[in-house]
């Protein structure tokens, strides 16, 4: 019998009762068990897709934990955390000095145009400056905020090293192959680049004298 | 609902361009089906149901599973300890894993269903024959996949299970050694082995969709046979939809009910579905006390050790599959259901039976006892596919009734 009961009236040898169709009741009985179908897959659909986020074991090796003292000074060490690359530098006196004085030339001087380039212990201006928490160690995550590349390092002031890659000013800092981004040593973004913000932050907190947790 | 979600200009826009809705009516809701259908024909969307489950599981455990026997520092394997790692570490991979393997089971158990009630209610017969050679070769890729699926754990199971099978490929006289190099890609089952069985696991799959789809559409064209086994008329046939949705969804709920208890409560079925060997790492220098396959491929394992001889045994399991194929033109009787055959009714239990004690034979070890039942089973099975074309010389068919 078509849904519209007409037609022949015995389905199966039962026959038929002539009493017209509720479309309501029908209606209703559609929502309810179609509803709760949607509602069942849905439900199941849960597990498939939290497979697919982090597994344990990779939540697990989240955390890094490194000795910033076996970075010379002025040297520049790449680690990983969470697979990912992330900038230790051991900044020298020369190299501190040189964070200051072209605060006219940053997008971003104080580090507050977002909440990843920014962190806790970020509090008094000599911290904004620095972005560290022992100033001779900078810690932050070696990817330009621009599409993700690692800039190069370019810590010696001026074009001597670098050729005309970098601004004849240049106090030094990082340079990012890909869109030409240019970063001071403290991460902080110059005026005219692509890259939106100063190099992100990781949170870290020192374990001891010279050992860091990261993450 | 259905009416008017047919009926928006957006399912007109598409028809008009694709005839989605002409199909969608004519294959899904106004598709004439007998009225007189009983429970035996559910197994059909049941088995779609479980291909589907299967596919989603297995999309999601290969991204997490390493096909590689490379070792690594705990002592075993890439493929071993990804797997384990599916079970600890991943969210929900128990689940995708014990889903997927339960499938696996149930899937057989589904298609093993299916193919019992075409043997019984003649659903082979003309003109569904092409219906039928598209569902033995269903079934041959079905093996296919849990075969190359089951080495991919990677433990004493998989490892032994195909060992033995690839074995039988070298068995077959002349090209053996060939074919058995094909399928290994070195001199033994190792981590070429497993990476080629990986990229076929997840091959015939697709090659099973395509082959359900034409499957479907060569049933659409010929129609559902009946318990009765009789041609219906028109007015003897009710739309699928709501009738068989409905009861196909009941049935769906049935089955995932069953489903559920296995994959939540007893996900090895006591060592049926995730045999217990399965759990200790591959290890190519010690064969376990008893090997046998999952349970759904003892049937033809039991035929193949029936066998004094190595190359007879492998002909005797090659045929024993094949056979089935030809049984559209091996029964010559015009009636189809078994309920007015009096005597192939007989047979086709009969047959039943020795496939069930052929399974039960398989899955023990082959003691003195068993080989001989198996032996039994064996020649009942065979002797099936002998008597088809003997039996409708003397059979009195019961009276047909005219209509359901």
């Amino acid at each position: 019998v078509p849904p519209d009961g007409s037609g022949r009236q015995r389905i199966l040898g039962v026959r038929m009762t002539d009493k017209p169709i509720d479309e309501k009741r029908r209606n209703f009985l559609w929502g309810m068990a179609t509803g709760l179908g949607a509602a069942g897959a849905a439900g199941a659909a849960i597990p498939f897709v939290k497979a697919m986020m982090p597994a344990a074991d990779v939540l697990a090796a989240s955390t890094t934990e490194f000795d910033v003292s076996t970075v010379v000074p002025g040297q520049l060490v790449v680690i990983a955390w969470q697979g990912k690359p992330v900038f230790v530098v051991h900044r020298t006196k020369g190299m501190l000095e040189r964070l200051k004085g072209h605060d006219h030339e940053l997008k971003d001087p104080e580090s507050r145009a977002d909440p990843r380039v920014q962190a806790d212990w970020m509090k008094t201006t000599e911290q904004r400056l620095t972005r560290a928490i022992k100033p001779e160690y900078l810690v932050l995550q070696a990817n330009c905020t621009h599409l993700g590349c690692i800039p190069l390092f370019k810590p010696t002031p001026g074009q001597a090293d670098w050729g005309s890659s970098v601004p004849p000013d240049w106090p030094g800092g990082w340079h990012c192959p890909c869109h030409g981004s240019l970063y001071d040593l403290a991460g902080r973004v110059f005026d005219g680049s692509p890259a939106p913000f100063n190099l992100y932050t990781v949170p870290y907190k020192y374990l001891s004298e010279t050992k860091i947790l990261i993450g | 609902m259905i009416e008017r979600m047919l009926n928006s200009p957006l399912a007109q826009w598409l028809d008009e361009r694709s005839k989605v809705v002409q199909m969608i009516r004519a294959h899904l809701l106004e598709y004439p089906t007998p009225k007189n259908l009983n429970y035996m024909w559910a197994f059909g969307s049941l088995a779609l149901t479980v291909l589907i489950l299967q596919v989603l599981t297995g999309i999601l455990l290969a991204m997490f599973y390493k096909p590689s026997a490379m070792a690594t520092l705990g002592g075993y394997t890439q493929a071993f300890d990804s797997v384990e790692r599916i079970m600890r570490d991943v969210n929900y991979g128990w689940l995708l894993r014990y889903m997927h393997a339960v499938g696996a089971s149930a899937f057989f158990f589904v298609i093993y269903m299916h193919f019992a009630r075409g043997l019984y209610y003649g659903s082979y017969k003309k003109p569904r024959e092409l219906l039928w050679l598209i569902g033995v070769l269903i079934l041959l890729i079905m093996q296919g996949t849990a075969f190359f699926g089951y080495l991919l754990p990677w433990g004493q199971m998989s490892y032994w299970g195909a060992t033995v099978i690839t074995n039988l490929f070298g068995a077959i006289p002349v090209i053996g050694d060939f074919l058995l190099q094909l399928l290994r890609g070195g001199f033994g089952v190792g981590d070429p082995t497993v990476n080629r069985f990986f990229s076929l696991h997840y091959l015939f799959p697709m090659l099973l969709i395509g082959i359900v789809v034409i499957h479907i559409h060569a049933l659409h064209v010929v129609h559902s046979n009946n318990p009765e086994g009789i041609d219906i008329p028109e007015e003897s046939t009710i739309p699928f939809h709501p009738y068989f949705t409905v009861k196909d969804g009941f049935g769906v709920g049935v089955f995932l009910i069953i489903y559920s208890y296995f994959v939540f409560y007893n996900p090895t079925a006591w060592g049926l579905f995730l045999e217990t060997d399965n759990f200790s790492p591959a290890d190519s220098f010690q064969t376990p006390a008893h090997i046998a396959p999952v349970w759904y491929l003892t049937p033809w394992y039991t035929i193949l050790r029936s066998f004094p001889d190595k190359l007879m045994g492998v002909v005797a399991m090659g045929l024993s599959l094949v056979l089935l194929f030809f049984i559209p033109w091996l029964d010559r009787s015009k009636v189809r259901s078994a309920r007015y055959r009096p005597v192939y009714r007989q047979m086709v239990l009969l047959f039943f039976a020795s496939v069930v004690v052929l399974g039960y034979c398989g899955h023990n070890p082959p003691t003195v006892v068993l080989k001989l039942v198996g032996r039994i089973a064996t020649a009942v099975y065979f002797s099936f596919f002998l008597f088809l074309p003997l039996v409708s010389r003397f059979e009195k068919p019961k009276p047909l009734p005219r209509e359901i």
